[in-house]
């Protein structure tokens, strides 16, 4: 229960083309990572999905159904731009968005003592939004995103702003509502943070997607092009190579060495030449894999 | 209307509701606008007291060089005004050197009523004493001139008879006695409390909106509700407070129109019109010839479906406004269109009192971004016909129909974009886009 799925959705406005026949599926229990450069079209994207927006063209489905108002009752949703009303009681502003999610006080109440305890706050439900601290108040909105039991939760950039201790808290609470069947779409630029948490990615730049699939997956279509070696001794004909251009150092100490190879070397020959070479002990050789960053940076560069 | 709405509309209502401004507003308003108009009719009586110059003395010199209206001028009461026989030389000098405040020279042609008298004073015009000595110069010459022809007691005192004019407003619904400046107050009144609910409500709508966005708390509320419920919602909300605040005003003016009667009585000396101190509260006032004005319960169903009216068509636009600019004072511009013909209406507040049936009173109250206030004054002073109601009204409903179908397309086209304000020409494709 919870699947999503966007079949070439497009969104224009007026010549602006934000989005552009965007596809993608997000299953439940698994955390969707949605990456993009600043203005690339994901919050286009996010609210499309959330009913803010309606598509020009290709649809939105959850669970086979084309999204509308019946859909905003089963997602949360914590915008990248977001707030609270300043002098509303925290209390009394998550029933009103719980309300508005249809449901009653009556459920709402005891909902909204469980979260606030489960994150920290408590003591706060009684004090107006504009007396808690801003992580204090991101908190709040989580809690108004997850507060409607929803099957499709969508956090955009849930951790912009918090300390360490809440990160953690935070990301404790997404993985049980991961293991709980919750389809989470996850939309940020902070890839450290996608790297640890998603089991999908989707990247979007331009309006456009341009790359997607599991996390392992991607890392696996991205080559190792990357070495880490450490020796003791001289290797004065990695020197050489450079000259011919068949590698490049990309950092380099007393003890070692990064280097990225040309496409047509192969590392094993390096390996072999290490090996060779007399006077060199070798300590460390290791095609390294790319980190999510490198991979968006290459991406996003790739398509300019 | 969705259920969303009513969800939005309540929120909207009990957190306005419970809010210290609005109870103090509620309580405090009637008495801050009495204060207004006690303060406006006190300064008004006292310019009235100011030309008669009741309290202040002069001394003024009579010329007469009639030689036969002397006496008849200084045998008459002149007030506190003090009067002099003085030859012209002297009476000049005298207000050149502020022995005199000014003197009045009679020509012998006055008689034959070929000439005027004149009054000289330092001040030249505006001279508080100009109309009682005018009048006491009046009555000389007239009873010098009936003494000439031997006109007997009897027939002088037929000339002396003076008339006043009691008023009774005619109506549908029989007699009311009262007096014209009774009913006159009741519309103003009413045309102010009408001008400021809607300017008051309006502007509520337009901050909340506006905070809405600024706070960026928004985004939450529209991925929960179609942005034309929550317009809807929070127009009927903010109504209602406004609604409920009338009532609590009516009820309170009403008290004080009953408890009136018998507060007046309480000031009047029984003894002063020949009562007995066991006069009753009525008697006295009758004898006092003091009547309230009487207020229908038509009239307040008209003020309060023209307050609705009237609220609709400005809320909907005031919303708009909120949705189309970032902070209050980018607000202020785009104000000014909206708040002329609001403005325009009170401009026109007293003509449309003094004239409830000109054509400028019912153009006004026809147009109808004008009609609320000229209606509800015209429906105070006077009977207006029933199909001039019903035009007017019917104008009202169809516009703020038209108007909260404009806003709902701007509100909801503009409602996510900040930080750039939309030209004229993306305003009017947001209606077209459906």
């Amino acid at each position: 229960m919870g699947s999503l799925v966007l079949q070439g959705i497009t969104k224009r406005f007026g010549k602006v083309t934000a989005a552009q026949d965007i596809s993608l599926e997000a299953e439940p229990g698994r955390i969707l990572g949605l990456l993009g450069p600043n203005g690339a079209g994901k919050t286009t994207t996010v609210r499309m999905i959330a009913n803010i927006l309606t598509p020009d063209e290709g649809t939105v489905t959850l669970d086979g159904r084309v999204v509308g108002p019946w859909s905003q009752e089963q997602m949360g949703y914590l915008p990248e731009e977001r707030g609270l009303y300043k002098k509303i009681k925290v209390n009394n502003q998550l029933q009103y968005l719980a309300a508005l999610k249809g449901i009653h006080t009556r459920d709402s109440v005891p909902r909204i003592n469980y979260w606030m305890k489960r994150l920290g706050l408590q003591e706060w439900g009684a004090r107006k939004a504009q007396e808690l601290s801003k992580g204090m108040q991101q908190k709040v909105q989580f809690i108004a995103a997850v507060l409607p039991n929803p099957r499709l939760i969508i956090l955009d950039e849930p951790f912009s702003g918090l300390d360490p201790i809440n990160s953690e808290l935070l990301r404790e609470v997404v993985a049980e509502l991961k293991a709980d069947g919750r389809t989470i779409l996850f939309a940020s630029h902070r890839m450290e943070q996608v790297e640890q948490l998603c089991d999908d990615i989707c990247l979007i730049a331009n309006g456009k997607l341009v790359l997607s699939g599991t996390l392992r997956e991607i890392k696996r279509r991205f080559k190792r092009d990357k070495l880490a070696l450490a020796y003791d001794g001289e290797a004065l004909f990695l020197d050489a190579m450079k000259e011919t251009g068949d590698l490049q150092f990309l950092e380099r100490n007393e003890d070692g060495c990064i280097v990225r190879l040309a496409e047509h070397c192969h590392p094993r020959s390096l390996l072999d030449r290490l090996l060779a070479t007399p006077n060199l002990e070798l300590y460390r050789f290791e095609l390294l894999q790319p980190s999510l960053n490198e991979i968006f940076i290459r991406t996003v560069e790739s398509q300019r | 209307m969705s259920r969303k709405s009513l969800v939005v509309m309540q929120s909207e209502f009990m957190r306005r509701v419970t809010s210290k401004t609005f109870i103090l507003t509620t309580l405090l308003g009637p008495a801050l606008l009495i204060a207004f108009f006690a303060v406006i009719v006190m300064i008004s009586i006292s310019a009235v007291e100011d030309t008669s110059q009741e309290n202040e003395s002069h001394r003024i010199a009579i010329v007469d060089e009639t030689g036969v209206l002397n006496t008849r001028i200084l045998n008459q009461d002149a007030g506190d005004h003090v009067l002099v026989t003085a030859d012209l030389s002297s009476a000049r000098e005298g207000v050149l050197d502020g022995r005199f405040d000014a003197y009045v020279r009679i020509p012998p042609e006055v008689i034959s009523g070929t000439t005027q008298p004149v009054l000289y004073s330092q001040e030249g015009s505006g001279f508080g004493v100009r109309g009682t000595l005018g009048s006491i110069i009046e009555r000389a010459l007239e009873d010098h001139l009936l003494a000439e022809r031997n006109v007997s007691a009897d027939v002088r005192s037929i000339l002396d008879r003076a008339v006043w004019l009691d008023t009774v407003r005619l109506t549908d619904e029989g007699e009311e006695a009262g007096a014209p400046e009774g009913y006159a107050i009741i519309g103003g009144v009413l045309g102010m409390v009408m001008y400021m609910t809607m300017l008051i409500y309006g502007s509520l709508i337009l901050y909340g909106t506006l905070e809405e966005r600024t706070t960026r708390v928004v985004e939450i509320i529209v991925s929960s509700v179609r942005p034309f419920d929550l317009l809807m919602g929070k127009v009927l909300g903010i109504g209602l407070i406004g609604f409920v605040q009338m009532a609590v005003w009516m009820l309170m003016f009403l008290g004080a129109m009953i408890l009136a009667g018998p507060v007046i009585g309480l000031f009047i000396d029984p003894a002063m019109y020949d009562l007995s101190t066991t006069a009753t509260t009525q008697e006295i006032l009758t004898a006092a010839n003091i009547s309230l004005p009487h207020i229908s319960a038509g009239l307040f169903i008209w003020f309060i479906l023209y307050f609705i009216g009237g609220y609709l068509l400005y809320g909907g636009l005031f919303a708009t406004v909120g949705t189309l600019v970032d902070s209050p004072q980018e607000s202020q511009g785009l104000m000014i269109p909206l708040l002329m013909p609001m403005i325009i209406s009170i401009i026109f507040l007293s003509p449309v009192i003094m004239n409830p049936h000109s054509g400028l009173a019912l153009g006004l109250s026809l147009f109808p971004l004008t009609s609320p206030v000229p209606m509800i004054v015209r429906l105070s002073v006077t009977d207006v016909p029933f199909w001039q109601i019903l035009l007017s009204y019917g104008l009202l409903v169809l516009s703020f129909m038209g108007s909260i179908w404009v806003s709902a397309r701007i509100y909801r086209a503009s409602i996510l974009m900040y930080g750039k304000k939309p030209s004229l020409r993306v305003i009017v494709s947001y209606l077209r886009s459906g």
